[in-house]
């Protein structure tokens, strides 16, 4: 009743179908066992096709001829399969490829130790040389310790010495009266006047 | 509009040199919607028709084109090979191989060809005898 797109993959069949179709996967056997025999097939006797004898002799030959061949075929071709991996396995060929292999792999190992030596001889250089890095910055590190507390001692003794210096001018116990007296002779008048060209006036009303 | 595609893929049977775990045979494999219709030749072991092959061993058109002919194509080669691990063709596959002379010519070619000729030679005299019956009323 509908037309119904052959048998094929459910994409395929979509693009396939046109509009009017109705997209319906076609599947074997709709009727289950105890459906009815269709009308229009009430009298069927299912026959099979009409064999002509003459042509079935003819074939059977044909087909035994073609069957031979292609069975000797086969057997040709599986003997050339085995050969060719006989040959990839044990050939001669193959022992030269594992025998150069065999050298390249040594020779490779070879040059792997080398660079394993040479590369051993560089970290050993780097390796004192950062020591010997490690060495000079330490110390320099103690030098510059030892020069800070030089400068320390200096500067406290010139602090001392300063101070000693000073202490000479200090009013004590027993210069009180002589510098009681000194001052009180020598009043001191410390008012000025600046201008703002910077001229100091010190001459006062006072003295 | 009927479109046929049509892969030939290999199914391989469990041969010892080619390590596979199903029997396998070369086949013709439904193709993509393309314009050209193209139709590969692949080897693919016991699954459904058109999914994963192992590898194409061949194409067919079954369109003929301007000159009117179906070009296929074969990879010998590997055709051996396949065969060797002992994979098998289908009947399609091997009627294509017998008319391209890789295999012996497949009796149902020759016995369908038969057929056709002898249909054609029926007909022939079928609208001979037709022509003559139509020509003797005239004259008469």
């Amino acid at each position: 009743m509908f037309h119904v797109v052959g048998r094929r993959s459910a994409p395929v069949t979509r693009l396939l179908a046109s509009r009017g179709t109705v997209l319906v996967d076609s599947v074997r056997g709709r009727k289950s066992r105890g459906d009815p025999v269709a009308k229009s097939k009430e009298g069927r006797i299912k026959v099979p096709p009409p064999v002509d004898p003459r042509e079935m002799v003819v074939l059977k030959d044909r087909y035994t001829e073609y069957q031979l061949i292609l069975k000797a075929l086969r057997l040709e071709f599986r003997e050339e399969v085995l050969r060719k991996k006989f040959e990839e396995e044990t050939g001669s060929l193959a022992e030269e490829r594992a025998r150069q292999d065999a050298e390249e792999h040594r020779a490779l190992m070879l040059w792997n130790q080398e660079e394993n030596l040479r590369l051993l001889k560089a970290r050993v250089l780097r390796i004192q040389k950062e020591e010997e890095e490690a060495e000079r910055i330490k110390m320099e590190a103690v030098m510059k310790l030892e020069q800070q507390q030089q400068e320390f001692i200096k500067l406290k003794e010139k602090q001392v010495l300063q101070l000693q210096e000073e202490a000479k001018n200090f009013i004590t116990m027993e210069n009180l009266d002589q510098r009681i007296e000194e001052a009180l002779d020598h009043p001191k008048n410390y008012n000025f006047a600046v201008d703002r060209e910077g001229r100091v006036v010190r001459q006062t009303v006072l003295q | 509009m009927l479109v046929f595609y049509n892969k030939i893929t290999c199914q391989q049977t469990s041969g010892d040199v080619c390590k596979f775990l199903h029997p396998k045979l070369f086949h013709l494999l439904g193709g993509g919607l393309s314009a050209d219709n193209m139709v590969h030749l692949s080897a693919h072991n016991k699954r459904a028709r058109d999914s994963k092959y192992i590898e194409q061993l061949g194409t067919y058109d079954p369109l003929p084109n301007i000159y009117n002919e179906k070009l296929v194509s074969f990879n010998f080669d590997r055709i051996k090979y396949w065969i060797g691990c002992g994979a098998h063709p289908s009947k399609p596959v091997a009627k294509l191989l017998g008319l391209a002379g890789f295999f012996p010519l497949h009796p149902m070619t020759i016995t369908d060809a038969e057929r056709r000729r002898a249909q054609a030679e029926l007909s022939a005299a079928a609208g001979a005898e037709s022509e003559e019956q139509t020509e003797k009323p005239a004259e008469v």
